[in-house]
């Protein structure tokens, strides 16, 4: 068969025209060099981010410094705030990170499986991706879903009951919080082991399989090292989004669970408005979200594209 | 219609040098290749002259005008990537457009234009396709319509074959050359496959270390070699290091020779022009260029070499074979029907005729 | 997964069987998983369309298109300024710390991401107060906006950057040689190619600011409640009512079809900077 790519193109038209006037304009200086350039294009974005995050963070760290809302009047700066915080709601700090701990460690055993199979078995994955897009709408609606389910008389009720489940007496419960924050970030585990075993070749697995590793070896010695960064990226990264917990305590939880800091600050600051506790521990919430934060980043080697 | 010139061009990247005071003219109409390993500066260059990158020193003219400060765009030049490059969002036809549209050319014309394009590489058909349905030959025809259509002063090429096979490669290196040939417009050629170069070239620029080594059609560069490098990149060569003996002038008309001794050999080879008696010296030979003689004797004879072959190779065509010399081994080819004569004898002595000998001298032990 | 090497011809059959075994389960587990993210939002959705009396209807979705149209309209419009914002924005970012020569570019993204890192109800009080006391512009739909672009924005700019990096510096260099300007070849090229990409960026947008609530929740004034607020302060006031699920059933199913249709035309390729699906 004839290439068609071998054809040589000797048997073009010899007259073709080549002499083609193409209209001139008149030379214009570029007006920036390409640095000043790129500090031109960032410029919006780091106007928007230092309006209305540096300076609101800034300035919720002046505010946790004064007595109530005497900032608004005359400012009496204090370190009270933070005293308060480190006596009144230690037990606070330690329920938040309990709670955003204990669904983290849920998501890794839960979710390492799930990858693995994602990544090596299943050929449908833009459809489990599409499902997994679920629990990103939001936690307001998970915690409100499964509100339902839990709920006497529920729409779900009787197929629980059928299979001898008394689902409703976890209703209110720690585990009914837990559960709702493991699924939560869920896909955020997923993804971030996801892209880290999707850059181990198969053949390593082979290869040790071969020479002589049982499975579970394989897994310890040869898929676990290697999936290592994916793994703390993705503990990290569910932590930090369960430090800031809001929905699922206050719709499925006891008392003690909604003593999670994020209610607190909401409790604390637009009903009581005593804004100067409410920004102390805001200001707390924040340094740990942003240390997880920074190991995280540490670790995964530029998620989010750093 | 474009003479190119470069002046003493230089460019640094951080601590390196990628391009070290080169020099170059480039006639209208002339059609060059920088030849040259990867990382040697050929593309880079290639790059300054496109102006995609601004040279640090040194300056670039088009017709004896300064085009250092004009960017890219203004320089209306026809550039042509290793991989085709064609906007794959745009149709063949769109494509080939692209460059007209943007300096609002009207439609009428763009229209005919972009028709007489598609006939020129033979693609008439092909229009209103999009560049992922073509072929990889058909895809880098329409790359060279689309910077032909323009009616650039300059075509650059940067290794715009070697994404491609090389069945493909041997008949579109042609087709380069037949439409710079048509349209007569000066081209620059970059690429690291000496075939190529040697097809279809004018003059060869051969770069090494963002220098330019030598340059030369050709025969310069492959039977006169200037340097080690070049005597080493182009073609397959033996080196035989050595110390100069006697500049031998030549006859009139003739190039200058020079007498070397490496150990019992004696070899006589073109003087490049530097060399003086006592100089320490590479002399180069290439394979095909040696005959085997079935003879066993002492020779005094320059050139002429007695040793005993070690090997033979039957490669088809040619029969390689391996002749221990003096401790050194000496690569020689054999072609024609008298090549199977060789091939039962093994362990014999014979007696090499050394031809077209090149002397250079050996930086190495210079600096040593 | 049991050894091959060395197992006798007759136990070939048990082998395959046990593979099997273990792909099915593999593959239940996963869907059992699928089942978990659907489960909320199907008892949610049974529920809108359940009277206390256990009668089956779709009367509790009157009020959607009813009382609700107010705050379904307001979550519409704020989405919508909001991801044009985010575009304005992140494009030419994104063109800056791929294409610019800036030093210190790892940092800098780090500094415009810090607000993704920043939990909700941190930036949902730092905003309010200084909304209050220092800008002076509480409880507006600008403030509102002003919140959504700068907690969202990173999650505009991340794909973009992604597809940046991926899409070869080739064709911008092809443009110029052609005599394309540096706009452009920007506008006429690289713009169209960025598309799956900027997609991304879109639909990320959309998830988060359309069901966002709790940012809202703080800076939000009686004139400013989106629907996925209205659905936490039902919640709060109205106790469990169908209307509340089925208004919650609304947004979900218009996020999920939103996400279906970019999964459709685009394919999960351009959010993998992100790792949040």
């Amino acid at each position: 068969m004839k290439n068609p790519d071998a054809y040589p193109m000797t048997h073009a038209p010899a007259d073709v025209a080549l002499e083609y006037q193409v209209a001139e304009e008149p030379v214009r200086q570029s007006f920036a060099s390409p640095r000043m350039r790129g500090f031109m294009l960032l410029a919006p974005a780091v106007t928007v981010a230092v309006l209305f995050s540096l300076i609101p963070l800034a300035y919720l760290f002046q505010v946790s410094l004064t007595n109530d809302s005497s900032f608004f009047f005359t400012a009496e700066y204090t370190v009270n705030n933070y005293l308060e915080v480190a006596n009144r709601y230690r037990s606070a700090i330690l329920e938040t990170v309990y709670l955003a701990g204990m669904s983290s460690i849920l998501d890794l055993v839960f979710g390492y499986p799930f990858a693995y199979i994602l990544i090596r078995k299943i050929r449908y994955r833009e459809f489990v991706r599409t499902m997994m897009t679920f629990p990103l709408f939001g936690p307001l609606y998970l915690a409100f879903g499964l509100f339902y389910i839990l709920l006497p008389n529920g729409p779900l009720g009787g197929l629980f009951a059928g299979l001898g489940i008394n689902v409703t007496k976890y209703l209110f419960s720690q585990g009914a919080v837990l559960f709702s924050m493991a699924v939560f970030t869920f896909p955020f585990m997923v993804m971030n082991i996801g892209a880290a075993l999707s850059n181990v070749d198969p053949m390593l697995e082979e290869a040790a399989r071969t020479l002589g590793a049982k499975p579970w070896q394989t897994f310890v010695r040869v898929l676990f090292p290697l999936s290592w960064s994916g793994i703390i990226a993705g503990f990290l990264m569910c932590f930090g989004w369960n430090l800031g917990v809001f929905a699922q305590p206050q719709l499925l939880g006891s008392p003690k669970e909604q003593s999670v800091i994020s209610l607190q600050m909401f409790l604390k600051g637009l009903v009581q408005f005593n804004y100067g506790l409410a920004a102390a521990l805001g200001v707390v919430l924040m340094v740990m979200a942003f240390l997880v934060t920074w190991v995280s980043l540490r670790f995964s080697r530029g998620a989010l594209g750093a | 219609m474009t003479r190119v010139q470069l002046l003493d061009v230089s460019k640094r990247f951080g601590q390196t040098l990628a391009v070290d005071h080169v020099n170059a003219d480039i006639a209208d109409g002339e059609f060059v290749t920088l030849l040259g390993p990867s990382g040697c500066g050929k593309t880079t260059t290639l790059r300054m002259v496109a102006g995609l990158i601004d040279p640090t020193a040194g300056q670039i003219q088009f017709d004896g005008q300064a085009v250092n400060a004009v960017p890219s765009h203004r320089r209306n030049i026809g550039l042509a990537f290793q991989s085709h490059a064609l906007f794959p969002h745009l149709s063949v036809a769109r494509n080939i457009a692209f460059g007209l549209e943007v300096k609002r050319t009207p439609k009428v014309d763009v229209q005919r234009r972009v028709a007489e394009m598609l006939d020129m590489v033979e693609l008439s058909e092909y229009g209103a396709r999009m560049p992922a349905q073509l072929s990889g030959g058909q895809q880098q025809r329409v790359a060279l319509a689309r910077m032909l259509a323009t009616d650039p002063r300059v075509l650059l090429f940067d290794e715009p074959l070697s994404a491609l096979d090389r069945n493909l490669r041997d008949s579109l290196k042609y087709s380069i050359l037949d439409l710079q040939r048509r349209t007569k417009k000066t081209a620059i050629y970059v690429t690291h496959d000496q075939s190529e170069a040697f097809a279809i070239s004018d003059r060869i620029f051969v770069m090494n270390d963002g220098r330019i080594e030598q340059s030369g059609t050709q025969l310069d560069i492959y039977l006169r070699p200037r340097t080690e490098f070049v005597a080493n990149f182009v073609g397959d060569n033996n080196a035989i290091a050595g110390e100069v003996t006697a500049l031998v002038p030549g006859a009139p008309g003739e190039p200058s020779l020079v007498d070397v001794r490496a150990g019992r050999m004696r070899l006589r080879g073109l003087n490049p022009g530097n060399l003086r008696v006592g100089d320490k010296v590479l002399a180069f030979v290439r394979p095909e260029n040696i005959d085997v003689l079935m003879e066993s004797r002492e020779s005094d004879e320059p050139n002429l070499i007695r040793g005993r072959i070690a090997q033979i190779v039957f490669e088809g065509p040619t029969v390689r074979v391996i002749v221990e010399t003096d401790g050194v081994a000496i690569r020689a080819t054999a072609g024609g029907l008298g090549r199977l004569t060789l091939l039962d004898q093994e362990r014999r002595d014979v007696l090499l005729r050394l031809q077209e000998v090149t002397v250079v001298r050996d930086e190495s032990a210079a600096a040593a | 997964m049991a050894t091959l090497a060395g197992a006798p011809v007759g136990r070939e059959r048990r082998i395959f069987s046990f593979t099997w075994l273990w792909n099915a389960l593999a593959h239940g587990y996963v869907w059992a998983w699928l089942g978990v993210f659907a489960l909320p939002f199907l008892a949610t959705l049974a529920y809108s369309l359940r009277t206390p009396d256990g009668v089956w209807t779709l009367s509790a979705y009157q009020y959607v298109f009813g009382s609700f149209k107010e705050n379904l309209l307001l979550s519409v419009q704020t989405t919508i300024i909001t991801i044009i914002l985010n575009l304005l924005i992140s494009i030419p970012a994104a063109y800056a710390i791929v294409r610019a020569p800036i030093p210190g570019k790892s940092f800098l993204l780090s500094a415009l991401n810090l607000s993704l890192y920043t939990p909700a109800a941190v930036m949902g009080v730092s905003l309010v107060i200084a909304y209050a006391f220092l800008f002076g512009i509480p409880q507006t739909m600008t403030g509102l906006i002003a919140a959504y672009v700068v907690g969202t924005f990173p999650l505009m700019l991340v794909p973009i950057i992604v597809a940046l990096r991926d899409l070869p510096l080739m064709f911008e260099e092809a443009a110029r040689t052609l005599g394309a300007t540096r706009m452009q070849s920007f506008f006429r090229i690289e713009l169209p190619l960025l598309g799956p990409g900027i997609s991304a960026g879109i639909l990320l947008t959309f998830v988060i600011v359309f069901n966002e609530f709790l940012v809202t929740l703080f800076i939000a004034g009686p004139g400013t409640t989106t629907a996925a607020l209205r659905v936490y302060n039902l919640t709060r006031t109205a106790g469990f009512q169908p209307s509340t699920a089925a208004l919650a059933t609304t947004m979900q199913l218009v996020s999920f079809v939103v996400v279906l249709l970019f999964f459709r035309f685009f394919g999960s390729r351009y959010l993998k900077g992100t790792y949040l699906i």
